[in-house]
């Protein structure tokens, strides 16, 4: 990741939030690297530049713990998408995200778009337990198997039960009850729900172990963001200084991306 | 079951009072609805009979923690108070209750001397024949809520539970502690033979005896060993004392109370009283790090029972990583930085490229390889009000070491220095220059909270930097040193730590030692090594007895300590080395020392100033521009 360090200012930020140990990290981490591992607790936030396109995207890994609470907001600044984190496992997850998170994203942008994410899809549901990655499905799949045999593959010990193959855990939140938060996420922002994106499209359930919807999840949210970077960009474009190194930039790196 | 318990009174008269167990069980019968039931005895006169209660409490805690298995023929306990007031303890019909509060503030020397209780607690415990475990839980039912009984009860199944009795070594765990990370101490059964086995067992406790952390072990199945510690804290507080330790055959038992906190340790590893305790001041700190002293104080002001775990859930690896450190770094023993040996001009040019790349409110850049510190580079009107303690980047590179996420994208996160300010926050950078090694970190420490993209701007400079002047190959080459380039044959290791600072750079206290080789490659022989060197270090660093020089023939080795004003020094040598080589081998070493200290050691920490004004980077400014409301946990109360 070197030349990606290098980098100018982010052109549009993304933020995870949610409760410690629900997988915000893992999930990112199954994005960026392609793969699952353990992880500890965050500390602080973690910041990550994706590359989408013409665009970088940051994206803010925030810490679950209630310690760094008083920081969400400042991650939450401007932020054009918020990735709201639950368990499917555990209720209270889902809860949290009301009481807890929902008030930190009052700094986030006006037009901030909101995702409900189900992780651990993993434990309940088998179809999540199939690798959903796009590339090197046959390598990742025989990487799951061995990671789904080691008991210890769970990333956060204390709150979810570790998984055995086959045996299914008693799912604790539905959809329908992510739909219904999505609904209150809406009111409590002021939004009218016929102008937001309807909550089927925003409400995912994912398994950053084995990949399930891990890329349709962020790459849904990068393309629902691009407007705002476009407008971003046509008001710096009015200011009369020019960027010449962003436009240097852009064209070299856009054959190097093979998203769009 | 029978239980007979003999409390010797050494104090008093030889044969005292000798309550046995039932005795004690009906006493915390009368209590009723009590938590804690030792009942203190309501005449002055009976002034034997609180420390009787005493030593029961401390057997209580012997029986959880080291009950003898096998023969339990009695195990002496020591307990050493340190006396805060000459008034005789007021012993008016007192119940030692969790939730009584002494006054506190009543603290103050005013008798040096101290006063030594003897207790020896004869325990024997004898399961009579046929005796089920039934009839022990029967007991247990029967006297439900009451305290004592509970721990008497439990213990005594603990008794008969006897495992397999192997020692597991400290640094082993440490080891495997990587791996098997998830399947961790919390875990662990604390009933089980094993957990007593630990050779170090660190406990944090609320002063309304709320568990906060143990070391091994979930908090909630030690809530009831850890109510017998705070019993044990508040009965001697009680007394207008504070207890400091308690010393059996095997094991010693430290306390150390900071603010609203109860640390504990209950150690087997035979290190001096003031080691333990330094140990737990680290814990205490790097808990302070994480939150900051004001915002414990101000949460135990408004609510005594708070389960601090809610804040420092999620942080347990920290502390654990601390731990083990603190046992297998010696760093911590000598209260100094170790720092990557590297070529003094490359040093510098690292230096210089720290210097160059700052932005305001910028106040410490710190690069690290391998674990080690390479250059450090600090505000300028920050070292002339404090310098860094060596403490605080102990906290800091464990920071950096128990979190492997770090690893990936850039971190910013609150931090707190506790001996640079324990009150305030710092917003750390930290990110890896060479991914994906992940072995040549940078630390960006800004009063800012809201300067992450500029000091992230930092990072590019120096990278850019640093990429110019090829410095990641040339870190990567440089390493630790091998004893053998000393060539002195007989010397094996060596710890040195020098004194001698220049005056106008109020530098870092650090030490320099070659890597560790054979005989001392394996982990064992490593702590093994290391114990040896701590043994020189309490007696050299004695409160009642310190020590100049200490020539010391092990049975393995032979070791020689050395403490002048200008340095601290700690060798070890082949075991037939005489003493008079053993001389001749220091001079040489410490020649060698001389010729090498460029390499060594950062000699000049180079400064820069990112404040336009300097009294806004002072400590007192810094507390006003980073008010109490940042840390955000004012939204908890």
């Amino acid at each position: 990741m070197p030349e990606v360090s290098k980098m100018k200012k982010p052109d549009v930020k993304i933020v995870l939030l949610g409760d410690m140990n629900v997988g915000k990290t893992s999930l990112l981490h199954r994005y960026m690297e392609r793969k699952f591992k353990e992880t500890v607790s965050t500390v602080g936030g973690a910041f990550f530049l994706k590359q989408w396109g013409p665009y970088n995207i940051s994206i803010w890994d925030t810490a679950g713990r209630e310690q760094f609470h008083g920081l969400g907001s400042m991650y939450c600044r401007g932020a054009a998408a918020v990735i709201l984190t639950y368990d499917v496992t555990n209720w209270q997850s889902l809860a949290e995200l009301e009481e807890r998170f929902l008030s930190l994203t009052d700094t986030a942008n006006h037009d901030c778009i909101y995702a409900l994410v189900g992780n651990k899809a993993d434990l309940t549901d088998s179809k999540a337990q199939l690798c959903q990655d796009s590339d090197g499905l046959v390598k990742d799949r025989t990487e799951c198997n061995e990671e789904c045999e080691v008991p210890s593959g769970c990333p956060t010990p204390p709150a979810s039960p570790t998984s055995l193959p086959g045996v299914m855990l008693r799912k604790q939140v539905i959809n329908e009850d992510a739909v219904t938060l999505y609904g209150r996420i809406l009111r409590y922002k002021g939004l009218e729900e016929k102008s937001s994106l309807p909550a089927e499209k925003m409400c995912f359930e994912t398994s950053a172990k084995t990949g399930y919807n891990v890329d349709t999840l962020f790459e849904t949210l990068f393309d629902l963001v691009l407007p705002s970077i476009l407008r971003k960009r046509q008001e710096n474009q009015q200011s009369p200084t020019v960027d010449l190194e962003e436009c240097r930039m852009v064209g070299s790196k856009k054959g190097r991306s093979g998203c769009c | 079951m029978k239980v007979s318990v003999d409390i010797r009174h050494s104090v008093q008269h030889g044969d005292g009072t000798k309550p046995d167990w039932d005795g004690i069980m009906e006493t915390a019968n009368h209590q009723e609805g009590e938590a804690a039931a030792v009942k203190i005895g309501d005449s002055p006169l009976e002034s034997n009979q609180p420390a009787d209660s005493l030593a029961a409490s401390f057997s209580l805690l012997e029986n959880h923690m080291f009950p003898d298995p096998v023969e339990s023929n009695g195990s002496a306990a020591v307990s050493r108070i340190e006396p805060v007031n000459s008034q005789p303890p007021d012993v008016s019909a007192e119940h030692l209750g969790l939730d009584e509060k002494p006054p506190s503030d009543q603290v103050m020397k005013l008798d040096p001397e101290k006063t030594k209780t003897e207790c020896q607690n004869d325990v024997s415990m004898q399961p009579a024949d046929g005796t089920t475990e039934d009839d022990a839980t029967d007991n247990d039912q029967s006297d439900s809520g009451e305290f004592v009984v509970t721990m008497l009860a439990k213990a005594k199944l603990e008794e008969q539970g006897i495992g397999v009795k192997g020692r597991s070594s400290p640094l082993l765990e440490a080891g495997t502690q990587e791996s098997s990370s998830f399947t961790s101490h919390r875990d662990e059964d604390v009933t089980a033979d094993s957990w007593r086995q630990h050779r170090k067992h660190v406990f944090v406790l609320s002063e309304a005896g709320k568990p906060i952390y143990s070391r091994y072990g979930s908090e909630e199945a030690l809530s009831s060993t850890m109510g017998v510690m705070m019993a044990l804290v508040s009965f001697v507080q009680s007394g207008d004392n504070i207890i400091r330790s308690v010393y059996s055959d095997e094991h010693t038992v430290v306390f150390l109370q900071k603010g609203p906190l109860v640390l504990v340790c209950v150690s087997s590893s035979r290190q001096s009283e003031q080691q333990l305790q330094g140990e737990l001041l680290y814990v205490y700190y790097q808990i302070i790090s994480m939150l900051t002293q004001a915002s414990i104080s101000r949460i135990f002001e408004h609510k005594k029972n708070y389960d601090l775990r809610r804040l420092l859930a999620g942080s347990e690896k920290i502390l654990d990583g601390l731990l083990n450190l603190v046992d297998s770094d010696p760093s911590f023993l000598l209260s100094a930085v170790h720092c990557l040996p590297l070529a003094s001009s490359l040093r510098d040019s690292l230096s210089q490229i720290l210097q160059k790349a700052i932005t305001p409110n910028l106040v410490f850049s710190i690069l690290i390889a391998k674990n080690q510190l390479l250059t450090i580079v600090q505000e300028k009107t920050v070292i002339e009000d404090s310098r860094l303690e060596p403490a605080d980047v102990h906290l800091l590179l464990n920071l950096i070491g128990a979190s492997s996420a770090f690893q990936a994208g850039e971190i910013w996160t609150p931090i707190c220095l506790p001996l640079f300010n324990p009150d305030c926050y710092f917003y750390a950078y930290i990110s890896y220059l060479d991914p994906p090694e992940c072995t040549v970190c940078l630390l960006l420490l800004s009063t800012d909270k809201e300067a992450f993209y500029s000091v992230a701007e930092c990072k590019r400079k120096i990278e850019e930097a640093m990429m110019a002047q090829n410095s990641l190959s040339l870190i990567a080459k440089a390493g630790t040193y091998s004893v053998s380039q000393v060539g002195v044959s007989d010397l094996r290791h060596f710890m040195y730590k020098p004194f001698d600072v220049p005056d106008n750079y109020r530098q870092l206290t650090q030490f320099t030692s070659p890597e560790m080789e054979a005989p001392y490659s394996s982990e064992e022989e490593k702590m093994r090594l290391l114990d040896l060197y701590r043994y020189m270090h309490g007696r050299i660093h004695s409160t009642s007895r310190p020590l100049k020089l200490i020539y010391h023939v092990a049975e393995r080795e032979t070791l020689l300590a050395w403490v002048t004003s200008k340095f601290e020094l700690y060798t070890c040598f082949s075991p037939l080395v005489t003493k008079a080589c053993a001389i001749t081998a220091i001079t040489k070493l410490l020649r060698w020392i001389k010729k090498e200290e460029d390499r060594l050691f950062i000699r000049y920490p180079p400064k820069y100033s990112t404040t336009p004004n300097p009294s806004k980077s002072s400590r007192g400014g810094k507390s006003d521009q980073q008010d109490s409301t940042d840390n955000g946990f004012l939204s908890l109360l």
